[in-house]
C-alpha cells in the first residue's frame, strides 16, 4: 500500500564532497520539520545500495519508488559513468511520510560516480553507511565478476542482491565464488518460490517421476538445479527448456500453475530485503546449476 | 527407510507459515458490534493474507432473524467500513461463499439442533472435518447454556475450541463457577479466554524489548527502577453500553483484565521458552504476588459533564440508561506492589478510566535519578530516565535521556529518542483480533488467559471492591476531559511522585 509522501526536499551538487553531502543531508533533515514543529524522525532499518549502470537507471528508479515506505533506509543509488571526467555528482533528497502528528523521513542519495571514481565505489559508500545496520546492495544487470568495483562492494555489504534473469550469460560458477564472503540472493530465485511450494506438495511422488522444467532461462535453470540437488538426482535427469513463463511437467502431466506470491518488482525486492541470513537452498541450487555450462 | 517416511527435502528453506486445520468458525452474537467492527474485518484481513484454512466456513448465530444472504450483505458492509485493507471482490467472494447464518435463541434446543445440522452439512460441503471454533461474542448470562448445548452435541470427530470474550465472570465466585462449568466438558487447552490487549503488537513487543535486548533486563528491577506507571485512558464515554457498564464499572471493564495483564507482562520473570504454559506460569506468579497496600491507595471516580477534544459532553449519570444516582465508577487509580525479590517496595501506579483527557495506553518505566549530577546547576532541570512503551496510539517506544544543550556551560535538557512502529515497519500493524483468531484456530493459547490467571485477577478485584463497601464518595468527582479526580493525584503525590506529564 502506498503512502503519500508528506514532503520531499532535495539538494544537487556537482563535484560534491562527502562532507558536503553529509552537511546538506543534515540541513534538509532539520528543514523538513518546519520551524515550530517537533523534529522529524529519521528511521532506518538498513543502508540500501543500488548499483545502477546508466541503462538500468529508469527501471531501478521505478522499483525503488515506494521502497522507502516499506524499508525506511538510507538509499545510495550509485550510477557509474566511467566514460566521463573524474568527479562525483550528487542529488540528495529527504522524503518524509506522515505518522500520526510526526513525520518519518528516509534519505535518498543519487550519486553519479564519474571517471575513475567509478572504480573506487567503496571509498564513497563507506563514509555514508549508517552504523550498526545491515547493508544491502542490489546490483542491476550482470555483475562484472572479478572486477575491482564488484570486489569492493562485496567487501562492504552484508547481502548482495542480483537478478540473474537480467544477465546475458548465466555465470553461476562465478557467483558461487562470492557465497563465502557475503550472503547472496537472486530475484530470479524468488520468482520461483510459488513453484517450489507447489512442487513440494508433489513429494514423495516427484522423487521418481520424469521432470520437465520450462520457463525464463534463469528461473528454469535455478529450479532445475534445486530439484536436482534436493531430490539427489543427476542434473541431466531433469530436462529444461526456455519459455516465457515457468511450467513443470511430471511424467508429461502439467503441475497446476501456482498463484504468484509477489505482484510487482518492488514486492520481489522487498522480499529479498527482509532476508538476513544466507540462503543455503539457493546456494545449493546455484552450485548444482553451475555444473551445466550455461543453463538452458 | 522408505521414500514416504523421509522428510520432504523440497520443503527445506521455504518460509512456511503454519496454516490452521480446516475448520468452521461459529460466532454467537453475530448481530453485535464486536462481530461487525472487529471479528469480520479481522477475518477479512486473514483472508487477504491467505492465513485462513484452505477449507473454512463462518456461521453467524444470533437471535435476530436474518437470511444467509442478508448476513453476507451485512458482513460485506462491515468489511467495507472497518477493514484495514482495500476491499477486494475476489477475496470477499471466496470468504462469503462459506458464510451462513442461523437464527438462534440461546435457550432453545430447536435452534441448537438447527445449528448442529447446518454445521454437519457444511462439514460435508467444505471438508472441515468436524473441527470447530466457537466464538462467544455474547453476554456472560448466555455462555453457560451455550456451553452445555455444545458439549451435549459434541461429535467424536474433529477438535473444538471455545473463545470466550470478557467479562469472564463478575467476581471470583462467578469466575470459578464459569471455569468449573467449562472444565466439566472441555479441557483447559480447548478454552481460549480472550483479552485482546495480549494480541496487540505493542504488548508483545514488551516481551521482545525485555527479552531480546541484553541492555534492559539487568536494570529491570528495584535497584534501578524507581516506579512504574501504567495508564489505560479512554476519551470516549460508555457509547450506549449502559446495561453492561453499570454492572462492570472501570474495575471490571479494564482493571481486572487488560490492566492486570499489562502489569504481569511488565513484571514477569523471563520464561524459559515461549510456549503457552511457560509464559502463563510466569504471569501467574506476578498476579499471585500482587497486593495493594490499603484503601488510601485506591482512588475511584465518576465523570461529570465537561469538554472532550473541544466538544461538550454529558456526565456519566446523564448517559442514557444510567441511574441518576449511580455509584458505578468510571475511573480507578491504584498503587500496587509486586511482592517478590525483583520488585519489593517498587510501586506500580496504575490508572484507567473513561472520558479522560485523551486516548492513551502507556507503560512508563521510571528509572532512579542519577545519584550525583556534577553539573553547575545541579542538573535541576534534569528529569529521571523514562522508558515509555506506547501501547496505543502512536505504537512504539521512547526513551527520555538527559543531553547537553548546545552552547557554553553545561546545561542539561531531557530529550526523547523515539521508535515508532509506523516508522520502522510500514506494513501496518495487524489488529489484535487477527492474531488471536488465528492463534485460536491454530490451537496456540499463549496469548490467552488461563483459568488460574483469571481467578488471581478476580481475587485482587474482590479485595479492592470489598474496601469500597465502607465509604461512599461524592460522585461525580471529575469533569469529563480531565485526568481524573483529585484523589488520583493525591494517591501518587503522597509518595513524592506525580503522574507523568502529557
Amino acid at each position: 500500500m502506498s503512502v503519500e509522501a508528506l514532503s520531499e526536499s532535495s539538494w544537487t551538487g556537482e563535484d560534491a564532497t562527502i562532507a558536503q553531502i553529509e552537511r546538506e543531508l543534515a540541513r534538509l533533515r532539520i528543514e523538513s520539520a518546519g520551524e515550530d514543529a517537533q523534529p522529524n524522525l529519521r528511521t532506518s532499518v538498513m543502508t540500501h545500495i543500488a548499483w545502477v549502470p546508466a541503462q538500468w537507471q529508469v527501471a531501478a528508479e521505478e522499483t525503488l519508488a515506494g521502497m522507502g515506505e516499506r524499508h525506511p533506509s538510507r538509499t545510495l543509488l550509485l550510477v557509474p559513468r566511467p566514460e566521463k571526467d573524474d568527479g562525483l555528482d550528487a542529488l540528495v533528497s529527504i522524503r518524509c511520510f506522515p505518522i500520526g502528528n510526526r513525520a518519518v523521513c528516509g534519505e535518498v542519495l543519487e550519486l553519479e560516480l564519474r571517471g575513475r571514481v567509478a572504480e573506487a565505489p567503496a571509498s564513497i559508500v563507506l563514509p555514508l553507511l549508517i552504523s550498526d545496520l545491515p547493508v544491502f546492495c542490489r546490483w542491476r544487470g550482470e555483475p562484472p565478476f572479478g572486477s575491482s568495483e564488484l570486489e569492493q562492494m562485496v567487501g562492504v555489504v552484508d547481502r548482495l542482491v542480483v537478478d540473474s534473469q537480467e544477465w546475458d550469460e548465466l555465470r553461476y560458477a562465478e557467483l558461487a565464488q562470492v557465497f563465502d564472503r557475503t550472503a547472496v540472493s537472486d530475484i530470479a530465485w524468488r520468482r520461483t518460490e510459488s513453484w517450489r511450494f507447489a512442487l513440494a506438495r508433489e513429494w514423495p511422488g516427484i522423487a521418481d517421476r520424469e521432470i520437465e522444467v520450462s520457463g525464463p532461462r534463469a528461473e528454469a535453470t535455478l529450479l532445475r538445479g534445486w530439484l536436482s540437488a534436493r531430490l539427489g538426482r543427476a542434473l541431466d535427469d531433469i530436462t529444461v527448456a526456455e519459455a516465457d513463463s515457468l511450467a513443470v511437467k511430471l511424467d508429461g502431466e502439467e503441475v497446476p500453475r501456482p498463484r504468484p506470491l509477489y505482484a510487482t518488482p518492488s514486492d520481489l525486492l522487498s522480499a529479498e530485503l527482509d532476508q538476513f541470513t544466507r540462503d543455503r537452498m539457493y546456494e545449493q541450487a546455484v552450485e548444482t546449476a553451475a555444473q551445466a555450462s550455461n543453463g538452458v | 527407510m522408505t521414500v514416504t517416511e523421509q522428510q520432504n527435502p523440497l520443503l527445506e528453506g521455504l518460509r512456511i507459515r503454519r496454516r490452521p486445520d480446516p475448520c468452521l468458525l461459529v460466532i454467537f452474537g453475530a448481530s453485535g458490534d464486536l462481530t461487525t467492527k472487529k471479528l469480520m474485518p479481522a477475518l477479512y484481513a486473514l483472508a487477504v493474507r491467505r492465513l485462513l484454512p484452505e477449507h473454512f466456513g463462518i456461521v453467524g448465530a444470533a437471535r435476530t432473524e436474518e437470511s444467509d444472504d442478508e448476513f453476507r450483505e451485512r458482513m460485506k458492509k462491515a468489511v467495507q467500513d472497518h477493514a484495514r485493507d482495500p476491499f477486494d471482490d475476489d477475496v470477499w467472494e471466496e470468504l462469503a461463499a462459506g458464510m451462513h447464518y442461523v437464527t438462534l435463541d440461546f435457550a432453545d434446543d430447536k435452534g441448537e439442533d438447527e445449528l448442529a445440522q447446518t454445521l454437519t452439512e457444511l462439514d460435508r460441503e467444505r471438508g472441515t472435518n468436524g473441527n470447530r471454533v466457537y466464538y462467544f461474542a455474547v453476554p456472560p448470562s448466555a455462555i453457560a447454556t451455550l456451553v452445555q448445548e455444545i458439549a451435549e452435541r459434541r461429535s467424536a470427530e474433529g477438535w473444538v475450541r471455545l473463545v470466550i470474550e470478557k467479562p469472564f465472570g463478575q467476581d471470583l465466585h462467578s469466575a470459578r463457577e464459569l471455569n468449573s462449568l467449562l472444565q466439566q466438558s472441555f479441557e483447559e487447552n480447548e478454552i481460549f479466554r480472550i483479552d485482546h490487549y495480549l494480541g496487540k503488537e505493542t504488548v508483545q513487543n514488551m516481551l521482545a524489548l525485555r527479552f531480546a535486548n541484553g541492555i534492559f533486563e539487568p536494570i529491570w528491577n528495584r535497584q534501578f527502577i524507581d516506579h512504574v506507571q501504567i495508564t489505560v485512558a479512554e476519551s470516549i464515554g460508555i457509547e450506549g453500553r449502559a446495561g453492561y457498564y453499570e454492572q462492570a464499572g472501570a474495575i471490571r471493564d479494564i482493571f481486572q483484565n487488560h490492566l492486570l495483564q499489562l502489569v504481569a507482562i511488565t513484571a514477569m520473570e523471563p520464561p524459559i521458552d515461549f510456549t503457552a504454559d511457560s509464559v502463563r506460569n510466569e504471569k501467574l506468579k506476578v498476579l499471585k504476588s500482587l497486593h495493594t497496600p490499603g484503601p488510601k491507595h485506591v482512588a475511584r471516580g465518576q465523570y461529570g459533564p465537561g469538554f472532550v477534544e473541544g466538544h461538550e459532553v454529558r456526565g456519566y449519570r446523564e448517559e442514557q440508561g444510567v441511574e441518576p444516582s449511580t455509584m458505578t465508577e468510571t475511573f480507578v487509580a491504584a498503587k500496587l506492589y509486586v511482592d517478590n525479590w525483583r520488585w519489593a517496595d517498587t510501586p506500580f501506579y496504575v490508572r484507567m478510566g473513561k472520558r479522560l483527557a485523551r486516548r492513551e495506553t502507556t507503560i512508563a518505566i521510571q528509572f532512579k535519578r542519577a545519584p550525583h549530577p556534577p553539573f553547575e546547576d545541579g542538573g535541576s532541570e534534569l528529569r529521571p530516565n523514562v522508558l515509555l512503551i506506547h501501547v496505543q496510539p502512536n505504537e512504539g517506544v521512547s526513551l527520555a535521556i538527559g543531553a547537553k544543550a548546545p552552547g557554553v556551560g553545561m546545561t542539561i535538557r531531557t530529550v526523547h529518542m523515539d521508535f515508532l512502529y509506523g516508522g520502522a515497519f510500514r506494513e501496518g500493524l495487524p489488529d489484535a483480533y487477527e492474531r488471536l483468531i488465528l492463534d485460536a484456530m491454530l490451537g496456540d493459547p499463549t496469548l490467552f488467559t488461563r483459568s488460574d490467571e483469571i481467578e488471581e485477577q478476580w481475587a485482587l478485584v474482590d479485595a479492592i471492591v470489598a474496601l469500597w463497601q465502607r465509604d461512599r464518595p461524592s460522585f461525580p468527582n471529575y469533569p469529563a476531559g480531565t485526568w481524573g479526580p483529585a484523589a488520583s493525584d493525591e494517591l501518587i503525590q503522597r509518595d513524592g511522585r506525580s503522574w507523568r506529564r502529557h
